[in-house]
């Protein structure tokens, strides 16, 4: 007995320590992938304080640069990654992007297998049971997938799209780009040029996905009707609801998890006290609070934050935890009733200690259960908001409001305008219900009950949007 | 405890929740950094004028008798007027213009739901894993994890335009002649309404989108739930003791099941109704529905804070309803409330 104490006191580093072969094998890799990207990471820190400082990085627009002209006597393409058409150029970024991503993921992975080969003492613990249930999910794994993808949109936005944020959105007259014109290069600012490629729902003033525009350049999901790109668009666009998603889950989490704790370790009048806050938040409607709020705080320094974007987030998590509360605290209270908590109390252990080592870890599982299938709400609500015309404000890009602008394009030439981020809306909520799905099945193979299903569905609902 | 102390019980919580949330509603109106005079009269008002409003707002009185006040006025029903939208109206006859089409909206978006979700939720679950069961499965899953306001974008513009997209039949023309947007003609009073077949099947064709539209998250939620209750009644152990005692297939399925599954159905149907008054705000704005939504939407953006509490306040009073009256068909229902220690 007094042995496996000795052993349990070696704190991880000296682990790693005695054996530092696998480990030392593992960082160097790491250290690898991280320096193919280091200067994005330092752009992005010194872009903090002015202008961000450029390093040469393997999944930069300047290494594979897509934007071009064609060469009015040979018909080559000028300027683009190898002479590519834009296309191919914008095509080969993206492969890579998502390649880059993938190896990161998988060496993560490979990271703790290497921990749990190696450093750790139990040849098994009650999580390697989890994994193995989630490996056999396909619908978590579904989900799990789609998230993936959507997160790395957010991450690599700028590098995803086929020109930036600052150069056709907010910027459009201050940068030029050449073309071909009668055979003979010329160049124009990059607003003139979107003003040739708007897409106004006839067939001769339209971009659709996929297409060129007079100008040589490519636009994946077309053109929007200002004629800005609407790829770059949409991926500044996941930036911004990812942020917000998840800020204001990671906060409403946070207060939940605290509350459950509290209230399932003192019952009684803790109990009653926050069933109470909670039920009067719940009783406002959620959306038409949230639109009151955020037109009651847009005049606020706050609100000028990230374009509004920390203001929602706090918004969505001040109306969000007590859903998020509801679902939990079956599960906390559950944990109580046992025994060893009993036995913690009569030992003398601290409530503190006692919620944190020995009721804590068993709901977190729940918690992220119902964070994923909260996310989808706030993302729904988010873009609800911005189609109102409230919350983000623009020119920032957001989903739902690009929907807004192409409402009267539906049934026209110019059908993508709207329809395209309506689907990517449901593709990325349906994802994260079915992971959140996959984990519950993951953590508590047996709970499939219907109970579960109506805090579920209040929680994936954002509200009614 | 007894059901019907359970009962007691939550009809008691449900008075410093009325409160609470009237309260947190005062806190943003009036305790929030918007000024309510500067929306009234611009913010390059004559500063008398601003003065004079202040006055008769109650303004200048410090918070807590604002506060006190704000509360006895709802709490006796009087709601007060509009000071922006349409000035010096009660939001009495505001709502009495507005609520009958949000609740023609609501009602039949309910009624969609609970008909076509439930029972291919059902179906679903007595035949399990087979294709018909997938496809349903599926298609609610997608289904609710459609954006309201954009499933009405797209119907909106699809029925516009119906002789293009559904093989020459068209929607607008059909039956009656109706835009596919704009407000339900609904006639003056109810017994009209009621009575009148011509103006109730006009008055529906014009809803009808809207309904469905609204109603959609909610069918697939009650298509999900309805088919996991089906499965976990269907695997029960007194489903197993009925078939070997031979009660016949019929009566098993209606008597034993179908009652058994309704119990988690019922919070949903409604939560459905709280939902409702939430997404009414995108729905009625796309159909251009002149709704209590989209009355609030306005009086939001025009910063009408007295109409904006005064709608709020009659909002958590219904969600409050129909909580009660939840927990009543709750009590009604299942003989286990009460016993399982939930409060």
């Amino acid at each position: 007995m007094s042995r496996t104490d000795e052993r349990e006191d070696v704190p991880l580093r000296d682990r790693i320590g005695e054996n530092p072969g696998p480990a030392l094998r593992w960082l160097a890799g790491a250290l690898l992938l991280f320096a193919l990207e280091a200067g994005a990471v330092v752009n992005f820190v010194t872009g903090l304080f002015g202008p961000g400082v450029e390093l040469p990085t393997l999944l930069s627009r300047e290494l594979i640069p897509n934007n071009g002209y064609q060469d009015p006597a040979t018909g080559a393409w000028q300027e683009t990654f190898f002479g590519l058409s834009p296309a191919l150029a914008w095509a080969v970024r993206v492969v890579l992007v998502y390649a880059y991503s993938f190896v990161v993921a998988w060496w993560l992975w490979r990271g703790y297998l290497v921990f749990r080969e190696h450093y750790r003492y139990a040849d098994w613990t009650p999580k390697d049971d989890m994994i193995d249930r989630l490996r056999g999910h396909r619908w978590g794994q579904f989900g799990a997938l789609i998230v993936f993808a959507f997160v790395v949109m957010a991450v690599f936005a700028p590098p995803l799209g086929p020109t930036t944020v600052e150069r056709t959105i907010s910027n459009p007259y201050s940068y030029e780009i050449q073309y071909v014109d009668g055979g003979e290069i010329q160049s124009a600012t990059v607003g003139e040029a979107n003003l040739a490629a708007r897409s106004q729902g006839s067939p001769d003033q339209n971009v659709g996905p996929m297409q060129y525009d007079e100008y040589g350049r490519f636009h994946p999901f077309g053109t929007l009707p200002s004629g800005k790109d609407m790829f770059t668009f949409m991926m500044a666009g996941a930036r911004v609801s990812l942020f917000i998603g998840l800020l204001s889950i990671g906060i409403s989490g946070f207060i939940a998890a605290g509350f459950a704790l509290l209230t399932a370790y003192y019952k009684g009048l803790v109990d009653l006290l926050v069933v109470i806050a909670g039920d009067s938040i719940m009783s406002l409607p959620r959306l038409l609070f949230v639109m009151l709020l955020s037109v009651v705080l847009s005049g606020t320094w706050i609100a000028s934050v990230y374009n509004g974007g920390l203001l929602l987030a706090l918004i969505f998590a001040g109306t969000g935890w007590p859903v998020m509360w509801r679902a939990i605290r079956g599960p906390a209270m559950q944990v109580s009733e046992q025994e060893w908590i009993d036995a913690a109390k009569s030992f003398g252990q601290k409530p503190r200690v006692t919620m944190q080592k020995h009721m804590a870890p068993y709901i977190l599982g729940y918690l992220l259960v119902y964070g994923s299938m909260s996310l989808g709400g706030i993302i729904i609500g988010v873009a609800g908001l911005s189609f109102l015309g409230l919350g983000i404000s623009p020119p920032t890009p957001e989903w739902g409001r690009a929907v807004d602008i192409g409402q009267s394009y539906v049934t026209t030439a110019s059908w993508h305008i709207s329809f395209i981020p309506g689907v990517m809306i449901v593709l990325v909520v349906t994802a994260f219900n079915a992971l959140g799905d996959g984990i519950r099945d993951a953590i508590d193979p047996e709970s499939e009950s219907g109970e579960d299903e109506g805090t579920e569905a209040a929680a994936a609902a954002g509200g009614g949007a | 405890m007894s059901r019907w102390q359970y009962f007691g019980k939550r009809l008691l919580l449900s008075i410093p929740v009325l409160v609470f949330g009237a309260s947190i509603t005062f806190l943003v109106i009036r305790a929030g950094p918007l000024d309510p005079v500067s929306a009234i009269i611009g913010p390059q008002g004559d500063p008398r004028a601003m003065e004079r409003v202040r006055e008769q707002l109650g303004l200048n009185a410090p918070l807590w008798e604002q506060y006190i006040d704000y509360m006895v006025n709802l709490f006796t029903f009087d709601l007060g007027d509009s000071w922006v939208i349409q000035p010096n109206t009660s939001v009495y006859s505001l709502v009495a213009s507005y609520a009958p089409r949000t609740i023609w909206l609501g009602f039949w978006s309910v009624l969609i739901a609970i008909f076509i979700g439930i029972p291919l939720g059902f179906y679903a679950g007595l035949n399990p894993n087979t294709f018909s069961d997938y496809v349903a499965s599926f298609g609610g899953i997608v289904w609710r994890a459609m954006p309201n306001f954009w499933l009405a974008v797209i119907l909106m513009s699809v029925l516009s335009q119906s002789e293009q997209f559904m093989f020459g039949f068209n929607w607008e023309n059909w039956l009656y002649n109706t835009n596919v947007t704009g407000p339900p003609p609904l006639p003056g009073d109810i017994v009209t309404l009621l009575t009148s077949p011509d103006q109730f099947a006009r008055a529906l064709k014009k809803i009808a989108p809207a309904a469905l539209v609204l109603g959609s998250a909610s069918m697939g939620n009650e298509m999900r739930i309805g088919r996991t209750a089906v499965l976990e009644t269907v695997n029960s152990n007194f489903i197993e003791t009925a078939k070997a005692k031979g009660v016949p297939p019929r009566s098993l399925v209606w008597k034993h099941i179908f009652r058994n599954a309704l119990i988690p159905l019922v919070p949903i149907i409604t939560g459905e109704a709280f939902l409702l008054i939430g997404g009414s705000v995108l729905v009625e704005t796309v159909f251009n529905i002149s709704g209590l939504g989209y009355l609030f939407f306005q009086g939001v953006k025009a910063g009408d804070m007295p109409l904006v509490g005064s709608l709020m306040f009659i909002f958590i009073l219904l969600v409050v309803i129909i909580n009660v009256i939840q927990d009543l068909l709750y009590t009604i229902i299942d003989p286990r409330v009460g016993y399982e220690g939930g409060a």
